[in-house]
């Protein structure tokens, strides 16, 4: 979608009080006016548009989002769910950062086996060439709002095999990374730093919000 | 049976050279390439040599070197007043303008994996193997990097 398109329906658009007289101009909001092609996502957009343009005019869309974003960021803040996906020795630091020792399900942090589950995804190892494929699909297959952590220094820049032939100069080359934690390989206090970094980021850049436009 | 029995039965086939003994019970000999298949077939079906444990490939300029273990299960050398299993070490010779060489995986089925490891990283070419893919590095990928003259180049693929 273009961002130039015009959102909505027209007659809304127009103004809650104002008179469509022109019948065909709802007609048309339904794109291609073909009515027996007309998707459920496209309904759907629909009703998201016309919701959408209420809440706005309303002023209700505001006082919504003043009243829930804050508990929508304590939400998201506080249950930051990483993918259990271990790659290298890193991974051995993140399963002793759960451990009694360092008990970092105190922080929110519960691993989940699958990625439609998760926020988080934890880059804890060298990234090959063979592996950058499927690490970016699990990227992709996460749900937004969704965070990159590089743990470690060959996630970070490839470490030690920056110039090798099949490892992956860094994971910030091919997704957006948004923690970068040093080490190696990294301590789980610095873990659990890194996941307290995350949650300051989280708490000053993440809206939050309950109508996310 | 003596070691030194068994390296003299090895050494009288055709192409094989510098016969030697490494350890007590470990034989390393040169085969040539030609006749290195049917020398392979002799020392799985005669000597007893069940287990093919490793292929590995060197790049020593301007030839390449191939390394064969086989080790024996049931067959064991006298060294001293014991019985100890025993293992050959093989090597071939191969050019660098030619690095081919008769498979050897319908012989012993684990050369598969060896052989295409081989292949992956250095370039040899098994005739006659199977499925002669890329085992460690991706489809695609340009090139045989354990060689001593493989230039890599850094290729920015866009996301």
């Amino acid at each position: 979608m273009s961002s130039k398109r015009v959102r909505g329906n027209p007659g809304l658009r127009r103004g809650l009080g104002s008179q469509t007289t022109d019948s065909d101009e709802i007609l048309e909001d339904p794109p291609a006016g073909d009515w027996l092609t007309f998707r459920s996502d496209q309904l759907l957009e629909w009703i998201d548009n016309a919701v959408y343009n209420v809440a706005e005019a309303t002023g209700m869309r505001e006082l919504v989002n003043r009243v829930t974003r804050p508990i929508f960021n304590f939400g998201q803040r506080v249950s930051t769910y990483p993918l259990h996906l271990g790659i290298m020795c890193c991974a051995i630091e993140m399963g002793q950062a759960s451990a009694p020792d360092h008990d970092i399900d105190r922080l929110g942090v519960v691993y989940r086996s699958s990625p439609r589950q998760c926020d988080v995804l934890i880059v804890n190892g060298p990234v090959c060439e063979k592996l950058r494929p499927k690490l970016k699909t699990l990227y992709e297959q996460m749900p937004e709002p969704k965070w990159v952590i590089a743990m470690g220094e060959c996630a970070i820049s490839g470490g030690p095999y920056w110039d090798s032939y099949s490892v992956v100069a860094g994971a910030d080359t091919f997704m957006p990374v948004d923690v970068y934690i040093p080490g190696c390989p990294v301590r789980p206090e610095a873990l659990m730093h890194g996941f307290l970094t995350l949650q300051k980021k989280i708490r000053e850049k993440e809206p939050g919000m309950f109508l996310r436009r | 049976m003596e070691i030194k029995e068994l390296i003299q039965e090895l050494s009288a086939f055709k192409g094989v050279s510098n016969a030697s003994m490494i350890r007590d019970n470990v034989v390393k000999l040169d085969i040539d390439k030609n006749s290195s298949k049917e020398f392979f077939t002799k020392l799985r079906d005669d000597f007893g040599f069940e287990h093919c444990s490793l292929i590995t490939a060197i790049d020593n300029q301007p030839e390449f070197e191939l390394v064969y273990h086989f080790t024996s299960i049931n067959k064991s050398v006298t060294v001293g007043s014991t019985d100890m299993s025993v293992m050959t070490e093989v090597h071939v010779f191969l050019e660098r303008d030619t690095p081919t060489i008769e498979s050897i995986s319908d012989l012993w089925g684990g050369a598969n994996w060896h052989e295409r490891e081989a292949f992956d990283l250095m370039g040899i070419y098994f005739v006659g193997h199977p499925d002669l893919r890329r085992v460690l590095l991706p489809e695609g990928f340009a090139g045989h990097p354990l060689r001593k003259d493989y230039v890599y180049e850094i290729h920015e693929e866009e996301w």
